[in-house]
């Protein structure tokens, strides 16, 4: 073998084994991808439930319709994957069917939804965590579960549009997405399917939702809203200031909080957090008459907690806004003076202090010699 | 304010000593000092909120309201100490009794010179003190200040609604700003400048015992040693 011929040979070599690499995937893959969506309890399934007017009398007297579309089923995402009707319906394997045991249809939907927890255990364990779960450990029958927000035979991507999210929760918190369609942030979703505004799902999280009147919330909300609105990118791209955060926790409201924060954040505290000014569900843009930290009605949002603050209060609060001689002109002396006074005074002290020093040192020091 | 020459057994030159404060000053200092210590201790874990070791001293919500309530109090104090010394100022000035050693006059801006010709070895003499050096005038006069600044800017964020009834809401914040500034730099000018000059380049605790050794006088306030005896000091 000549050095020459050597790198054909090994040419040859690594074509060989790239092809034995590529066919054994084939072997690999094959099976899965040639497997045709069958889709045969499907369509065995429909022979009957495709019927609209097939339906059953459940013993409280409620009519439960059994007909299932075919379209709800070919177009969720479990359809597109060949997910079939005995993935959830585990129970029935054979026609003619068991007896239905269930009393009502809520019973049914409460039984039925325990198999989502077969594929998707997270989700299913964090939803257990959350505040819907404990109304359901209450007693409350109509806490939603999953197929309550998810559907049960069409279940759809549930942000697509993203102002979905928003109605689903309507579905029940009917008043609070009303008037989160008022507010600045629902406008935008509402009308413009805007990708960065906040939709309940934000802000309340996604399965494991927990109570948002507590301590702990409170004293969390400023890094939530934080999330984005100290976020420079992104609130360039709105005109807004990324400051507020950082100035907020500079404030006397700010400071208060962080504190209960980092040491008790179980015990409620009443300094402002940011919803306490700007509004929960119904925050609207400061230029907005109807906002509560409009100039228009600053006063009265201070007066929440300063009952007897008057009209020039609201000139304390400098708003979220860096110290400059047109806002704040008090402020704006008041740090340009120590600016330059706090470092005079501090070298003025040192420097004459060390001169004391290296002076009395050597008139000692000279004073010994002879 | 005169300093007396107390001592008359003639004997004992070495022993005799000069009045330099009376118990009343004596007093004043003692409760100023205390005050503001307090005041300070305080203070600061309000100001450095988030470092950990103030969140340990304000460590419950009634820990907050306690410590706010021990700095209202010894402000209340300080403030008393305050109007006494203002008001015994009058009194004086009333009387026509108010000796104005205090008063910073051309001779002290001399005196500042000379110091630091001397202690850029430029000449080998310090200068010679009256009464009060003008190292001392600035003592007092910082002190005056700082606590005139600290006393308005703390009573506005103590009482924000009821001052912004009648001055700009604007005034909250700056004093917000100038009570937590001033106090910092207060407490840098006393440790460096009052701490060397009364602790480490001799012990001065004549404003505990009131008085000063003869040999005190003639070293540090020749002048003021010569006109109350008539002799000359150490160094002529």
């Amino acid at each position: 073998m000549t050095p020459r011929t050597y790198p054909r040979q090994l040419f040859w070599w690594i074509a060989a084994a790239l092809t034995v690499a590529a066919a054994s995937l084939l072997v690999v893959v094959t099976p899965a991808s040639a497997r045709p969506p069958a889709q045969e309890t499907v369509k065995y399934c429909l022979s009957c439930h495709g019927d609209p007017s097939l339906s059953m009398t459940l013993p409280d007297g409620e009519t439960l319709s059994l007909y299932v579309a075919e379209d709800d089923l070919s177009h969720s995402v479990h359809g597109q994957v060949g997910i079939e009707c005995e993935a959830c319906h585990n129970d029935i394997s054979e026609y003619p069917h068991p007896a239905i045991k269930f009393q009502t249809r809520r019973e049914l939907s409460l039984s039925y939804y325990q198999t989502c927890e077969k594929c998707h255990s997270t989700n299913y364990e964090k939803a257990q965590d959350s505040m819907h779960a404990q109304a359901a450990a209450a007693g409350n029958q109509d806490a939603p579960i999953c197929t309550d927000c998810h559907g049960a035979h069409d279940v759809r991507p549930p942000d697509e549009p993203r102002s979905l999210i928003s109605e689903t929760c309507g579905q029940c918190h009917s008043q609070i997405v009303e008037t989160y369609k008022q507010s600045v942030h629902g406008a935008a979703l509402m009308q413009d399917e805007n990708p960065d505004v906040p939709v309940c799902t934000t802000c309340h999280g996604v399965h494991n939702i927990q109570d948002p009147r507590t301590s702990q919330f409170r004293v969390a909300e400023p890094e939530l809203c934080a999330g984005c609105h100290a976020d420079k990118e992104l609130m360039d791209k709105y005109g807004l200031s990324a400051d507020v955060y950082d100035i907020y926790k500079r404030s006397w409201h700010g400071v208060d909080v962080s504190v209960y924060k980092a040491r008790w954040p179980t015990i409620w505290h009443d300094s402002a957090v940011c919803s306490d000014c700007h509004g929960i569900h119904d925050i609207r843009a400061t230029e907005d008459p109807e906002s509560r930290v409009n100039s228009k009605n600053l006063l009265s949002t201070c007066q929440q907690c300063h009952p007897s603050a008057g009209s020039n209060w609201t000139d304390a609060w400098t708003g979220h806004n860096q110290i400059s001689l047109e806002r704040t002109p008090f402020l704006f002396y008041v740090e340009k003076f120590y600016g330059s006074f706090t470092p005079f005074v501090l070298w003025v002290c040192v420097i004459y202090v060390i001169l004391q020093i290296v002076r009395a040192t050597v008139d000692r020091v000279r004073s010994n010699r002879p | 304010m005169s300093g007396k020459n107390t001592d008359h057994t003639p004997l004992a030159r070495q022993e005799r000593s000069f009045l330099r404060f009376t118990l009343g000053q004596r007093w004043e200092h003692a409760i100023l000092l205390l005050s503001g210590l307090v005041l300070l201790l305080t203070g600061l874990p309000q100001k450095y909120r988030e470092f950990s070791i103030s969140q340990d001293l304000l460590s419950t919500p009634e820990q907050i309201f306690l410590i706010r309530q021990i700095h209202h109090v010894a402000a209340v104090i300080l403030g008393l100490v305050v109007l006494y010394h203002l008001g015994r100022i009058l009194v004086l000035i009333s009387r026509r009794r108010l000796p104005g050693d205090l008063l910073p006059t051309m001779q002290d801006l001399r005196d500042a010179w000379h110091m630091i010709q001397y202690l850029l070895f430029l000449r080998k003499d310090k200068p010679k003190f009256g009464r009060y050096n003008f190292e001392q005038k600035v003592t007092y006069w910082v002190v005056f200040f700082s606590i005139a600044v600290m006393g308005v800017s703390g009573l506005i964020v103590w009482f924000p609604v009821q001052v912004t009834q009648f001055l700009p809401g604007g005034v909250v914040p700056a004093a917000k700003l100038a009570h937590s500034t001033e106090s910092v730099v207060l407490a840098i000018f006393i440790l460096i400048w009052h701490i060397y000059h009364v602790h480490i380049e001799r012990l001065n605790l004549s404003m505990f015992t009131g008085r000063l050794s003869e040999e005190e006088m003639r070293t540090f306030h020749e002048k003021e040693y010569q006109r109350l005896t008539g002799q000359p000091g150490e160094r002529q």
